[in-house]
C-alpha cells in the first residue's frame, strides 16, 4: 500500500517515533486552532481543546484505517470534540443570525472604520472585517465555512464530517454568504 | 429580464453548474448590471474567504502536547537520591524504635582514633561530637515514647500508623518532586 505523507508519518508514530508525531502536529495545529478559536470565540478554552484534540488523535492513532485520509478523519475528531464543547458550554450565544451583533460596532473597536465608512479599507483590512463577520454568524453555518476554507475540504468530505446531506452543506454555505452579504451591505462595504 | 436568485450565482461562482446553464448564466450577468454586481461582491468575498487569516496558536503548545505524551524518564541520579534519602528516613526510624544505645560505633571510632593522627582525630572527635548530639536527640525521643507507651498501651500502633504515614507522605512528596513537569512558559 502507498502511503502519502500524514500516513507514513502515523505509521513512524506508531513505531514509537516521536518525532514523527510531533512533525504531524506541525503540520495541523494552525488550521485546527484556527478552526476551533472562530468555534469557541475564547482563547483559552480554544488551546484546551487543541491539546485535548491532539491528545485524543495520539490515543486512538492505532484505530486509523489507512484506507481513508488522515485529514478526514481528524477533522471529525476536531468537530465531534468543538461540537460536543459548544453544546456542553451552551455557547450559541448572540449571532448574526439574530441581528443582535453589530459588525459596524466590532470593527469600529478595531478603529478599522474610517470617516468615510469602508471606502478606504485594505484588502487586509476587508479580509479582517469578513472574517469577523465569519466568527459571530451562526454556529451552524459558522462551521461549514470554516471546514470548506480553513480546512479546505471538499463538499463530500465536509458531509462525512458532519454527517449532514451535501445538498443542506451548499445550502448552508449559500445561506451564510448571504448572511454576510446582508450584514456587509449593511456596514457599507459594497458586496 | 428577470435577475437571477442569489444560490444560482453564487452555484455558478463555484462552478456547480451544468455547461449549458453555465453559458445561460454568463449571457445573463453579461446583460444584466444589478447580477453582475451581486455576482463581482460574491466572488470577491469568495476570494477572501479562499485565502483565511490563521490563527497562530502559541509556540508553547506543541512542546507542552508532547511532554503529556512523552513524559520525562527521572533521572538515575534522582531515582538514587530518592531511595538514599528514604533509606536515612528507614535507619533513623529503626534506630528512635528499637533504642541502639549501645553506642558500640562511637567506641570503634574511638579506637581506630587513638591510633591515627592528630588531624583525624579532631575530625573524627567533630563527627563523634555531632553523631553524640544526634543521638541524644534521638534518646530523647526514644524516653519520651518509652513514657508514652508505659502510660498509654494503645499508643504503640497509633505511633507506628503515624510514622507510616508520615515517611508515606515523605516519599509520595519526593516523587511528586523529582516527576514535576518543568514550568510552562507562557507568552
Amino acid at each position: 500500500m502507498i502511503l502519502d505523507e500524514d500516513q507514513a508519518l502515523i505509521r513512524k508514530t506508531l513505531q514509537g517515533d516521536k518525532k514523527a508525531f510531533e512533525e504531524l502536529m506541525r503540520k495541523y495545529e494552525k488550521r485546527i486552532f484556527s478552526f476551533v478559536i472562530r468555534m469557541v470565540r475564547n482563547e483559552e478554552v480554544a488551546i484546551d481543546l487543541t491539546q485535548d484534540f491532539f491528545i485524543k488523535v495520539f490515543n486512538v492513532l492505532d484505530k486509523y484505517n489507512f484506507e481513508y485520509k488522515f485529514s478526514t478523519w481528524a477533522y471529525r475528531i476536531c468537530y465531534n470534540l468543538v461540537i460536543d464543547h459548544i453544546r456542553k458550554s451552551q455557547a450559541l450565544v448572540s449571532s448574526l443570525d439574530d441581528d443582535s451583533v453589530s459588525s459596524r460596532e466590532m470593527l469600529s473597536s478595531e478603529n478599522v472604520v474610517s470617516h468615510d465608512g469602508f471606502k478606504n479599507l485594505s484588502r487586509e483590512e476587508t479580509s479582517a472585517y469578513i472574517w469577523k463577520l465569519v466568527e459571530n454568524i451562526a454556529p451552524k453555518y459558522r462551521e461549514l465555512i470554516l471546514l470548506r476554507y480553513i480546512q479546505e475540504l471538499k463538499y463530500e468530505e465536509i458531509a462525512e464530517i458532519t454527517a449532514l446531506p451535501v445538498g443542506t452543506i451548499k445550502n448552508r454555505i449559500f445561506k451564510a454568504k448571504e448572511i454576510l452579504k446582508r450584514e456587509m451591505e449593511k456596514d457599507g462595504l459594497p458586496a | 429580464m428577470a435577475c437571477l436568485p442569489d444560490d444560482k450565482i453564487l452555484s455558478y461562482l463555484d462552478g456547480e453548474i451544468k455547461s449549458i446553464e453555465q453559458s445561460l448564466i454568463r449571457d445573463h450577468l453579461l446583460l444584466c448590471a444589478n447580477c453582475r454586481r451581486k455576482a463581482e461582491g460574491y466572488a470577491e468575498m469568495n476570494k477572501i474567504l479562499a485565502q483565511p487569516a490563521f490563527s497562530q496558536p502559541p509556540a508553547w503548545l506543541v512542546p507542552r502536547i508532547m511532554k503529556r505524551l512523552y513524559p520525562e524518564i527521572p533521572r538515575y541520579t534522582s531515582i538514587a537520591a530518592l531511595i538514599a534519602a528514604g533509606f536515612v528516613f528507614f535507619v533513623s526510624w529503626i534506630y528512635i524504635y528499637f533504642d541502639f544505645s549501645s553506642n558500640s560505633l562511637i567506641q570503634a571510632l574511638r579506637l581506630t582514633a587513638d591510633r591515627t593522627s592528630n588531624w583525624l582525630v579532631d575530625a573524627i572527635k567533630g563527627i563523634s561530637a555531632v553523631y553524640s548530639s544526634v543521638q541524644a536527640v534521638f534518646k530523647a525521643c526514644n524516653a519520651f515514647l518509652g513514657v508514652l507507651l508505659t502510660t498509654r498501651p494503645g499508643a504503640g500502633a497509633l505511633i507506628i500508623a503515624f510514622l507510616l504515614a508520615f515517611s508515606g507522605l515523605l516519599l509520595w512528596a519526593m516523587i511528586r518532586l523529582l516527576l514535576r513537569k518543568p514550568r510552562e512558559e507562557k507568552q
